[in-house]
């Protein structure tokens, strides 16, 4: 390592060979990236080659039931005969997408707030920190009944009615991204202790002490100067904090209040296979298998990131 | 040291009656209550309930007859069992939850302690690969797919243990598996993390340069100092588990304090709800200082002032 | 390397998996029965009841999950009959009921005892309808003693009003069209209660604040003739109910109202001890203190986890009940009640239980153990009357036209389609009084009966529907689509449950595919979904399933009776209140039921609901379980069930369990119903004798 630094290469590109050097890593990075293409093209590609919609139910009635995997339906179907493979390419969608929503939402509120809290300490720290734990406390499944409750549906706010328009928007979809939101909510939490913990330990660093003898503002001092220091911490959460996220929308799934019919997820859609799985095993197999190799791939990519970039600390 | 604890301690009062204050308000921010049934009931009757709930009352005395209750520990009674006390609920419940939680634990901290220190004296090994694999998927499973295909394969297909409900030793065999995967993996993977770190570490390479034995070595100095990042798992792990975990209660059917936690929630159960939130924040506030005094005996170089 | 060993040991446990799953699949279905299945060595039955009991106090509790279990532990003056939940006899051996059907006489068993041996009289009964009313118990369920004369005026704190000369208001002074009957004939000894009950009724004035300010604003006259005077409260002792002696118990109603005998099955009428209750308060129903009417008693309750009851020898009937024990399990998730089924530690489950993905394996396979039979309920969608655009009722039937019934019972597997309010096959004298009704009014509106027959599903009407009331439907089969039609003003509400799922998501795809419209989805948890359809606030369509309450067409139609009725449309017509004002106050059934059709046709007419399906009883139980049948409201008489432990007894063909007979059971019942039986038997030779 401290010959790398003589050499003089930058963080960055450091890391990155670094990663690519942990072939673990670099599967899941595969695995991550063609699941991702596959979940977000693959639906129009299906619909446009086979014309299989993932909420198309056959319209004669001795085909509304789940059939095993066929040369038509490569997945099967599920219990009103819609193709399961399309099923688990738009939840492949949907799970994504709640864990990239969520993350970023972590991300925005969570470093910010970190960071703010960190930087000023003392009170405000202390202040800012039991609101942290205050929010642990409060049971989740409350504030997400609350919140899909509020702003569900029509009454969504305009942020989320963007991100759901991005997606063909209505009703439906509004309600699913305002669960997303609803998640990302709760989910900054610990990346707010994240991010604090290190600027904490940042903030009387020379940098930052020459910063404030120029008289650079607080706000340039903490997300020009200090954020982007912490950023390899950060980055390495986030990809933790996906997989997590994805559990947690499959456990909303599990109690009845996760993603709006006739949409799916893959928490949903294993939700369901495993209530018939010794009728139809392949609708938890295949939903099941999609997931837990998404979520293991993550989690392999995050601990090489977490190797790459930030060989010191080992755990959150 | 004893200052640091006393002050943690002080705080928890004021924090949980925050965290009941929240809690209520959501309560009455959410749509429905208590008695709102698919039969609508006749304005009479909605009013004589009022009156028997004290719900007529304003919002204002509501909460402070709802915070006199909190502050004498005592939560009244819950709103959907009649006649049965939150206390009594809490009491009776939790054993469930604790026992599944804590044998869960140990199992967790069994298998993940072992294979972490395994993998991590044989980095890179096909054992090191295999083990963390297999920690992974321990983590990117979800339980309410674990628990059914162990009922499938042991309760079903094999008859072994009992496929649901609380009862003997064999009951909780399937559930206390099902939970402790999760749990196992993290561990593992922690274990591991802390175990190379510290194997690399110049107190270690002073302990073999002492001549210590390599046992001695492995076991008492690397182990101890490979512990920590378990232990400050241990807290919140710890104490999610014995709130029970709503999903294994609910897939094998014990009378654990998670589910009738959901379940009061969805239930608009007020006072039950309130009570076992004061109950959990106060057992997490509790498990995160034991888990900060027991740093200070793993790690010499950690202080309290 | 590293991939190799971790993609080996993946597929490995895939496999392991998969085949453990196939292997156990096949073992089951070479079986004639589901699972394990043996007699239980000991002499009790296993259950599962649903969720965990609210309270073992019958009046607090108003669940299904409760009156399973209080169907073992309370015995009310009559019984549900076990195959068709008709009364029966229970604590009272025989009753009589007066002319105009407004006082029922009870002769009371007089070796009825508690199970703490107290004897059980009719003054226990008096202090149960009394407290079943009480504005300070506020029971969820004293809407069903509304029927009694001032039951509802107590249970609403309500007051009369008194004249200085001590006479009170009366109603007749005060409403047009009173109803109130006038003439009595009366029963048994009188008494001065009774003729206090006999009297005229007096107006009451509802609880002091909103709702009697409303009252007596809509009528000045009353408001006027109060002033000045006083108001006494309603008493609990002013409700129409009198122990005339130790064993005899009168009931005083205000209409002729025939279902009101069934009614007294529900557990709100069964009897509880008014010693124990004093002496412990709201503690008497914990189960160290409980004592019980009913053929068993309870020992052990461990919420969230049983509770057991056993036989109690106390119990009037005691030589007749089979079983030494039962032990109800609380449980909600329907694949954990499977499996427990599975293995033999359950031997019955409530209905509605196996999944409908399930039953392609379990029914007809299995003939011996699944049981599917129609049940008074069924499941429909509301719709918001008031919102445009479902306040046009061309909208609303296009939509309701536009579902295929047949093909949605084939989907969920165990229902049957509906097109009327009321379900199908369970009150077969009103199915006819309806069929006559129905022809009726479709010779005056010209309606040919093939049309009338294609109601159950005519998309072609529906398309002509929807354009007429200015939403085109354009293009052909297959692709259909309606640009014009608001979806972002509709969607489907429906509360948290897989079935509810299936079916809006069914639905959702047959008007896409019918009508090219898309209605969006939205499902709620229960408490979320509640309020907006109790309170109308729903936007387009709201699921909902109505379960009868008693065996008769009015706990169904009724729903829509009063201005501030149940229905949770928005609907209401003063022409459907009229017909159902008439036909309550009417005493031959046959008469009753034309009008309540009338009602029913004319509110259907209207489609403020989408029928969707009648539902069946779907519920599981072992060969040898016997006695347990599937009724129409799936509320067992524990104490006709009996374990065999002869494989050659064993129940075989379920599908015809109803008609089939059981000895032990038909004579059990004869026996029950003989004195009463005989009574009406007399009562109609006396009637003959005087016409003669």
């Amino acid at each position: 390592m401290q010959e790398e630094i003589v050499k003089g290469t930058s963080l960055w590109k450091d890391a990155w060979k670094r990663l690519l050097k942990n072939k673990l890593a670099v599967f899941g990075l595969i695995v991550v990236v063609l699941m991702a293409l596959i979940c977000f093209l693959g639906p129009i590609i299906l619909e446009g080659l086979t014309g299989i919609a993932p909420d198309y139910v056959p319209k004669d009635s001795d085909l509304v039931k789940s059939f095993p995997p066929s040369a038509q339906h490569w997945m099967g179907t599920d219990d009103l005969g819609r193709d399961l493979f399309a099923r688990v390419l738009q939840g492949g969608r949907i799970s994504l997408m709640v864990g990239i929503i969520s993350t970023i939402v972590s991300l925005i509120v969570g470093v910010s707030y970190g960071a703010i809290a960190g930087y000023f300490g003392g009170r405000i720290d202390n202040f800012m920190m039991r609101v942290v734990d205050l929010l642990y406390s409060i049971p989740y499944i409350l504030i997400v009944i609350v919140l899909l409750n509020s702003f569900g549906g029509n009454n969504a706010p305009a942020v989320v009615k963007a991100f759901s328009d991005l997606f063909g928007g209505g009703q439906g979809m509004n309600q699913i991204f305002m669960l997303f939101f609803a998640i990302g909510f709760i989910s900054w939490l610990t990346m707010a202790r994240v991010v604090r913990g290190q600027i904490l330990s940042l903030k009387n660093q020379e940098f930052v002490l020459a910063a404030k003898a120029t008289g650079v503002s607080t706000g340039r001092i903490i997300f020009r100067h200090l954020v982007p220091n912490v950023l390899g911490p950060v980055i390495v959460y986030a990809t933790l904090t996906i997989p997590q996220v994805m559990l947690s929308e499959a456990f909303l799934s599990f109690l009845g209040i996760g993603v709006q019919a006739p949409y799916a997820s893959w928490g949903s859609l294993a939700n369901e296979g495993i209530k018939n799985i010794s009728m139809f095993p392949w609708q938890l197999i295949f939903p099941g298998v999609t997931m837990a190799l998404t979520l293991f791939s993550l989690n392999f990519l995050g601990d090489g990131l977490r190797d790459a970039l930030d060989p010191q600390t080992r755990k959150f | 040291m004893f200052s640091f604890i006393v002050r943690r301690l002080l705080i928890i009062i004021p924090m949980a009656l925050l965290v009941v204050t929240v809690t209520w308000g959501l309560i009455r921010l959410a749509p429905g209550n208590f008695y709102s049934s698919e039969k609508k009931l006749p304005p009479a009757i909605e009013e004589n309930i009022k009156k028997k709930y004290g719900l007529d009352k304003p919002f204002y005395q509501q909460y402070l007859i709802m915070m006199g209750n909190v502050l004498r520990l005592d939560f009244g009674d819950s709103l959907k069992y009649e006649g049965q006390s939150v206390n009594q609920i809490i009491s009776r419940h939790f054993p469930y939850s604790a026992t599944l939680g804590l044998f869960a634990y140990l199992l967790a901290l069994v298998i993940g302690l072992a294979s972490g220190y395994i993998s991590a004296l044989k980095q890179n090994s096909g054992w090191d690969y295999a083990s963390m694999s297999l920690a992974m998927l321990g983590q990117s499973v979800p339980s309410f797919v674990i628990g059914p295909i162990l009922v499938i394969i042991f309760a079903l297909g094999i008859y072994i243990f009992p496929p649901a409900r609380a009862g003997g030793f064999m009951n909780y065999v399937l559930p206390v598996i099902t939970l402790s995967a999760i749990y196992a993996a993290y561990i593992a993977r922690l274990t591991r993390a802390g175990m190379v770190e510290v194997l690399r570490s110049d107190y270690i390479r002073t302990a073999r340069a002492k001549g210590l034995s390599e046992t001695r070595v492995l076991l008492r100095h690397a182990l101890k100092g490979g512990l920590i990042p378990v232990v400050s798992y241990t807290g919140p792990a710890l104490a999610a588990l014995l709130a029970g975990t709503v999903v294994v209660e609910r897939i094998f059917a014990m009378p654990g304090l998670g589910n009738i936690f959901i379940q009061s929630i969805f239930n608009r159960d007020e006072p039950l709800t309130l009570g076992i939130v004061a109950f959990l924040s106060i057992l997490i506030m509790v498990f995160n200082l034991l888990v900060d005094i027991s740093y200070a005996f793993l790690d010499p170089r950690i202080r309290y002032e | 390397m590293a991939r190799i060993s971790f993609s080996r040991t993946r597929l490995g446990i895939a496999l392991l998996t998969l085949s453990l799953i196939i292997s156990s699949c096949q073992s089951s279905a070479k079986n004639r029965y589901y699972g394990k299945t043996e007699a239980p060595t000991d002499n009790v039955m296993r259950y599962i009841s649903g969720s965990e009991p609210e309270s073992l106090d019958p009046q607090v509790a108003n669940g299904q999950p409760e009156a399973r279990l209080y169907m073992a532990i309370y015995d009310g003056l009559v019984e549900y009959h076990p195959k068709t939940m008709e009364p029966i006899p229970g604590i009272a051996e025989t009753w009589e009921i007066s002319k105009d059907g407004t006082e029922y006489l009870f002769h009371l068993r007089k070796n009825a005892k508690f199970s703490d041996g107290t004897p059980i009289t009719a003054k226990d009964f008096v202090f149960t309808f009394r407290r079943a009313l009480s504005p300070e118990l506020a029971s969820r369920s004293a809407l069903f003693g509304y029927s009694l004369k001032y039951g509802e005026a107590y249970n609403s704190a309500g007051s009369f009003v008194k004249n200085p000369d001590g006479t009170f208001l009366l109603k007749k002074d005060f409403e047009e069209n009173s109803t109130a009957v006038e003439t009595h004939d009366s029963l048994g000894t009188p008494s001065d209660f009774h003729k206090f009950l006999d009297s005229p009724e007096r107006i009451w004035l509802k609880a002091e604040g909103k709702d009697r300010t409303e009252q007596l604003e809509a009528n000045p006259k009353l408001k006027a003739a109060i002033q000045g005077k006083d108001l006494v409260p309603v008493k609990a002792e002013d409700v129409g109910v009198e122990a005339v002696d130790d064993y005899t118990l009168r009931l005083k109603l205000y209409q002729p109202t025939p279902y009101f005998i069934g009614l007294l099955a529900h557990q709100l009428f069964r009897v509880i001890p008014q010693h124990v209750i004093e002496k412990y308060g709201k503690n008497w129903s914990k189960a160290e203190n409980i004592v019980t009417s009913g053929a068993f008693k309870v020992t052990v309750h461990k919420p969230y986890d049983k509770v057991v009851v056993v036989k109690d020898p106390n119990y009037w009937d005691a030589a007749n009940v089979h079983l030494d024990g039962i032990e109800f399990y609380p449980l909600d998730e329907a694949t954990t009640m499977m499996n427990l089924y599975k293995t033999n530690d359950v031997y019955a489950l409530y209905n509605h239980t196996p999944p409908a993905a399930w039953l392609d394996q379990i029914k007809g396979v299995y003939t011996a153990e699944y049981m599917d039979q129609p049940e008074v309920a069924t499941e429909f969608y509301v719709i918001n009357v008031k919102k445009p655009p479902m306040d046009n009722v061309k909208v609303r039937q296009a939509f309701a036209l536009a579902i295929d019934r047949e093909s949605l019972a084939k989907f969920r597997k165990t229902t049957k389609p509906l097109t009327d309010f009321t379900p199908e096959g369970i009150f077969p004298k009103y199915e006819e009084a309806r069929k006559k009704i129905q022809d009726v009014k479709l010779k005056e509106l010209k309606i040919s009966e093939a049309d009338w027959k294609k109601r159950i599903f005519d998309p072609e009407r529906a398309r002509k529907l929807l354009a007429e009331a200015g939403y085109p439907v354009q293009g052909s089969d297959g692709s259909f689509n309606c640009p014009s039609f608001p979806v972002d003003k509709v969607n489907i509400s429906y509360n948290t449950a897989e079935s509810n799922k299936a079916v809006a998501e069914f639905v959702q795809a047959q008007w896409k595919q019918n009508l090219g419209i898309t209605i969006p989805l939205k499902n709620m948890e229960f408490k979320t979904f509640l309020p907006m359809l109790n309170k109308v606030e729903y936007d387009g369509f709201g699921r909902r399933g109505w379960v009868g309450d008693y065996m008769d067409p009015f706990t169904f139609i009724g729903l829509f009776y009063t201005k501030a009725n149940d229905g949770a449309t928005g609907w209401w017509k003063q022409e459907f209140d009229d017909l159902m004002t008439k036909s309550n106050n009417e005493i031959d059934e046959a008469k009753r039921y034309e009008l309540m059709a009338q009602a029913e046709f004319m509110m259907m007419q209207e489609q403020p609901i989408i029928p969707l399906m009648t539902q069946a009883t779907n519920w599981i139980k072992k060969p040898f379980v016997k006695g347990l049948y599937p009724n129409p409201g799936t509320l067992h008489a524990w104490k006709f069930v009996y374990i065999e432990r002869d494989p050659n007894k064993w129940d075989t063909d379920v599908d015809n369990i109803l008609k089939n007979s059981d000895p032990l059971v038909d004579e059990q019942l004869k026996q029950l119903e003989a004195p009463q039986k005989a009574l009406e038997a007399a009562q109609k030779a006396a009637v003959a004798e005087q016409q003669k």
